[in-house]
Parts: C-alpha cells; structure tokens; sequence
C-alpha cells in the first residue's frame, strides 16, 4: 500500500471526515547515481560545517534565514510550526467553483484522498457523489511540510483527488509575450481557416495511454546494452554550416501540403476514422466533469 | 520575460514554429538555507568519493545507474545523449483533443512559449488556430534528458505548453487500497441535502482572492525571532467527530445560511476570511500586500 504522507481530516460545513493522503502520482524516471569518473566509485554527499571544516549529524541541521542586514536567523521546526494555522490538520472546504474555471497553470500536485475508517466512508462517498453530481469541486486550505496549501478536491472514480495550487502572484504574466508579437503580422483569416483545418484532421479524443515515453524506452536499452558490454555509438555532433540558416517561412505553403499530405493518409486509413470524432472543433468546451474520467 | 530554459520548434503538419520555453510559475515560497545549530555556520554539500574518500571536482562526475546491488553500468553525456533522439528539439504535434477530456492529474508544469527567430507570423497564426478551435495539442519531446508528454494550447494573448505525466504515472484506482473503509453508497437525502450546502458555498474561481497566509505568518515568526523573541508553539484544536451524517449537513446549511454571523458557529474558530461565502468574499477582498521574498535563489 502506497505511503500516507499526511494524515488529518477533510471539513466540509460541520461534517469532519477522517482522511490520510497519499501521492497520485509516482515517478517513472530512471534513477542515476553521481559515480567518480576515474574509479567508478559511487559518490557520497557529506554535510560539511564551513566553520568547523567537519561532517555534521542530521540533528545539528537547522533552517537559516539570511536577513537583508546579513545577519541569519535559525529557525527550529518548532518555530516553523508556530506560524502554522490552528487548524493544522484539518483541510477545510471553504467554496465550491466549476472546475473548468481553474486555469491548468495553477495545478500544481495532484494527491488521492482516502478514508480513515468505515465511518469517515459513509461521508466521504457522501461528499464525491454531492459534487459528482452539482458538477462542482471544492476549494480549501492545508498545512502539509510545513507550509500552507491552496488545493482543489474533486471525484475521480471513486476516490476524491486533492491537487495543490499555486498562489496567484506565483503565475506569471504572458504579457511580455503578446507585446513581443505586436510587430508581426497578423495571420489572414484563410490562413488560420487552414490551420483549423489541420486541427479538425488530427483530432482525436484523449487517450493518455497512447503515448508511450519513448525516452525512457531508449535509455533503458543504452543500458541494457552498456551492462554487456557493447560499446554505445555516439552520434558527432554535426557541424554547424551544415544547419540551414533560418528563414522566414512560407506559412501558407506549409499550410497547403500539410493538409495535402494529412487528408491523403487519413484518406488510406480507415474510412471511420472520421466518424468517431465526438464533437466539431468549433464545438463550445462542455463543460469537464471528473465523473466520466477513469 | 524569464530567461528561456529550452530552444526548439513546435510542429504541426508541415508547419513549423520556432520557439523558446519560459517557466510560466515562480515559488514565492520562503526559502532556506541549512546552517549548523551549535555555531550558525553554513553547511556546505560535499561530493566524496566512496572509495578514495576524498572530495571531487564536478568534472569528475559521471552518471550511473545500478543495475543489480551495487552494480553500476557507467553513461557519458554523449552516451546518454544518444537517448534523446529527434524529439530533443522538436514538439511534433500528434494530436488534437478537447481540453475538457483531459484529466487534470495529467498537468505537470506550466511553461510559456515565446516566439523564436522568424517565429512571429507561425506563432500567431498558431494561436489564433487553437483560440477558435478551442482544441489542445498533444506532442512529446525531450527536455533535461527527460521525455515530456506535452500540451500546447491558447491563452488570452500567447502560448502555453503544459508538460503531462505518461499515463504509466498515473495511480491507477484499483491500486488504492480502501480495505475495510470501501466508500459506502449514501442515501438520496444525504445526497440531495449535501448538494443544497455546496451551493450555499458556490461561488466563481477568483485566482487572487487567495492569499498566501502562510507566508506572511512565517515572514513575521522570523522577524520575532530576529529581535531575539521566545517562540511559542500553538495549540492543537481537537478534531470531533459526528454521528448522525444527515443532521450535521442541516446544521451545516443552517450555519452557513446564518451567513453573517459564521463565527458564531460551533465547530469552527473565528477566522473570518475561511469559508466564507462568495459574495462576502468578494467584498472583503483585500488589498494586496507586497511579499517579501528572499531575491536570486
């Protein structure tokens, strides 16, 4: 059974439900180690005191806190603890929005939820299905790891995922972006009909379990054939005259052919291809509820 | 604009956009460094060699992977590299989906795309194509000796790529053990009373109605403590726990209906800014203080 990484209880109104969390997520990544290149020794990290030029214990770690005078400030978790809210196990429930107003950019980590006990169960199921059906999820506040959370709690399946989010001014702006673009020109309107047609051409329902990491397929491979032995071929880097200096497209060629080219595949395909799609891209955003998801 | 953290091209069919990858997020978290409690002196990470025990140059360092109990299959760069393969500077669009298919367990981390070199005029066009067909595209590619599931969609005036989890990542539900606390179906009356309460608390998604507390309460913990004061460490509140699920959601409606007067309500503290309603919230919303943060880590 996966770890709970926090126990306390979910509040909703008076209704308190028990609850441990736990990572919805788990990371697929290789693991490395930092090895010695001539000795092929694996790497220590030492903690070192710069004062006393010596290997210091876990225990004799504190957090500093550099002031704008230079001075530290050393901070012991009890003193962390202190600026906690009271409530600091609790996740309390303070409104309820549409999810699909929550721009994607404030998700941050997405966790499950799971009841303590039979009794936290009943309420739980209770307060999935209530927003399951209003179409809502909630918006609340936690102290985890020392720090307080922004977190959205919805229905997925029969669980409740709690996500944390980041503050407002933690988002940045695109602005300098879109003055950026300003000068250039604006796309024409059969330009962009074209585009929208190569759109409507690749459009698919979202299937995650398509998409495969190659990468991770690959490197496992390098080392799979490193670990017999096999020398690995390193591709030269190629030299850069080589590289086509950049120059200014010729979008609506690109357009043109593109379509050519994908309505030709899809024309060699199945015929139904077509068919499955759901919606029309000019199709309003339904509005995403979590219910119909695995 | 942040410094860009990756240079490459965003292609769908034969068109193809030059672009550099911005971080779309900051931390405004309080950040720390470790120091040594006895004498304050700062900590300093020191790379040993195992074997030589002695510490080495960062140029020494290669990476391993164990293959079995302490056994390692040595990568160089370039060998690693090779990994990597073509989508290291290309986000090939596969696909298009409805943004309200994907899940959001799938957003990883937020990213702008700015404009590369000659980059402008596909940029644009791009966009306006994703604004009006209010579509998401769906590509990978390769970032920190790392592949990326990625999203591509419009904002009001610019691009922003999502990276998303493989769907390996993803814990499935069955793998979620509820053992003997199975979610129990609840009554239609529960169900029905429970609905009435999430509407007394709907409201609209106000990103910056939210404010970090948190870390103006640490700010003011480490300046008290800077002038040499004693830090208390706060109570625990007691957690209660109901019986009777149906007459706490009545009380709950009967509370939060009160409205005005929610401090007065039993189970909860004063804190006026929690729960309250959308409407309370939105005129007590208020004015936003500057942060202090620690500058250039």
């Amino acid at each position: 059974m996966a770890r709970s990484l926090w126990t306390g209880s979910l509040s909703f109104g008076l209704v308190n439900v028990p609850v441990t969390l736990q990572s919805a997520v788990r990371n697929r990544d290789l693991h490395f180690n930092q090895m010695h290149a001539p000795d092929g020794s694996p790497i220590e990290t030492r903690r070192v005191c710069a004062h006393e030029d010596r290997e210091v214990e876990w225990g004799e770690i504190v957090k500093g806190y550099e002031l704008d005078d230079g001075r530290w400030v050393l901070l012991s978790d009890a003193d962390l603890a202190a600026a906690a809210p009271r409530k600091s196990r609790t996740i309390d429930i303070e409104r309820f929005v549409e999810e699909r107003e929550i721009d994607p950019i404030y998700l941050h980590r997405p966790y499950l939820l799971v009841p303590s006990d039979e009794a936290a169960a009943r309420a739980y199921a209770l307060l999935g299905e209530a927003m399951r059906r209003s179409g809502k999820v909630a918006l609340g506040r936690f102290v985890m790891h020392a720090k307080e959370h922004l977190v959205s709690i919805g229905p997925r399946g029969k669980l409740l995922t709690l996500t944390t989010m980041r503050f407002h001014d933690e988002v940045r702006s695109s602005a300098p972006i879109a003055e950026a673009l300003e000068a250039a020109q604006a796309p024409g309107d059969e330009q962009i009909d074209n585009a929208m047609a190569i759109i409507a051409e690749l459009e698919v329902p979202f299937e995650p379990t398509r998409y495969k990491d190659h990468h991770r397929e690959h490197l496992e491979a390098v080392i799979k054939r490193k670990s017999k032995g096999q020398k690995i071929k390193v591709a030269r880097p190629e030299k850069k005259q080589s590289k086509p200096t950049p120059t200014a497209p010729d979008l609506m060629g690109a357009l043109e052919q593109s379509l050519a080219r994908i309505r030709g595949e899809n024309g060699a395909q199945a015929k139904g291809a077509k068919k499955r799609k759901k919606t029309p891209a000019r199709a309003p955003r339904s509005s995403g509820s979590r219910s119909s998801r695995g | 604009m942040p410094r860009s953290l990756w240079n490459g091209t965003v292609a769908f069919g034969l068109v193809r956009v030059p672009v550099k990858l911005h971080s779309a997020t900051e931390s405004k978290k309080i950040s720390f460094r470790e120091r040594h409690s006895t004498d304050g002196a700062a900590i300093e990470h020191r790379r040993v060699c195992v074997k030589e025990g002695r510490e080495v140059p960062y140029s020494e360092l290669v990476k391993g992977y164990e293959v079995s109990s302490g056994s390692y299959v040595v990568l160089s760069k370039e060998e690693l590299a090779v990994a990597d393969g073509p989508e290291a500077h290309v986000v090939e669009i596969e696909h298009f989906v409805d943004a309200a298919e994907i899940d959001p367990v799938y957003y990883e981390s937020a990213y702008h795309l700015s404009p590369g070199k000659f980059g402008e005029e596909p940029y644009r066009l791009l966009h306006a194509a994703l604004q009006r067909s209010n579509r998401v595209g769906i590509g990978r590619f390769v970032f920190h000796n790392k592949s990326h599931l990625a999203a591509i969609r419009a904002l009001e005036d610019a691009i922003a790529l999502h990276t998303m989890r493989f769907a390996d990542e993803i814990v499935p539900e069955g793998e979620v053990e509820l053992g003997e606390s199975a979610p129990k179906a609840p009554t239609k009356l529960e169900v029905d009373t429970a609905e009435l309460l999430i509407a007394q608390l709907d409201s609209s998604f106000e990103a910056d109605a939210f404010h970090d507390t948190y870390r103006d309460a640490l700010m003011a913990v480490i300046e008290r403590k800077a002038r040499g004061e004693a830090i208390e460490a706060p109570g625990t509140e007691p957690v209660t726990r109901e019986n009777d699920l149906l007459a706490t959601l009545e009380a709950s409606i009967k509370a939060a209906g009160g409205g005005k007067r929610r401090s007065s309500t039993p189970n909860k503290t004063s804190s006026t800014k929690r729960a309250a309603p959308a409407k309370e919230a939105a005129s007590t919303k208020r004015p936003r203080k500057p942060t202090r943060t620690r500058g250039g880590h």
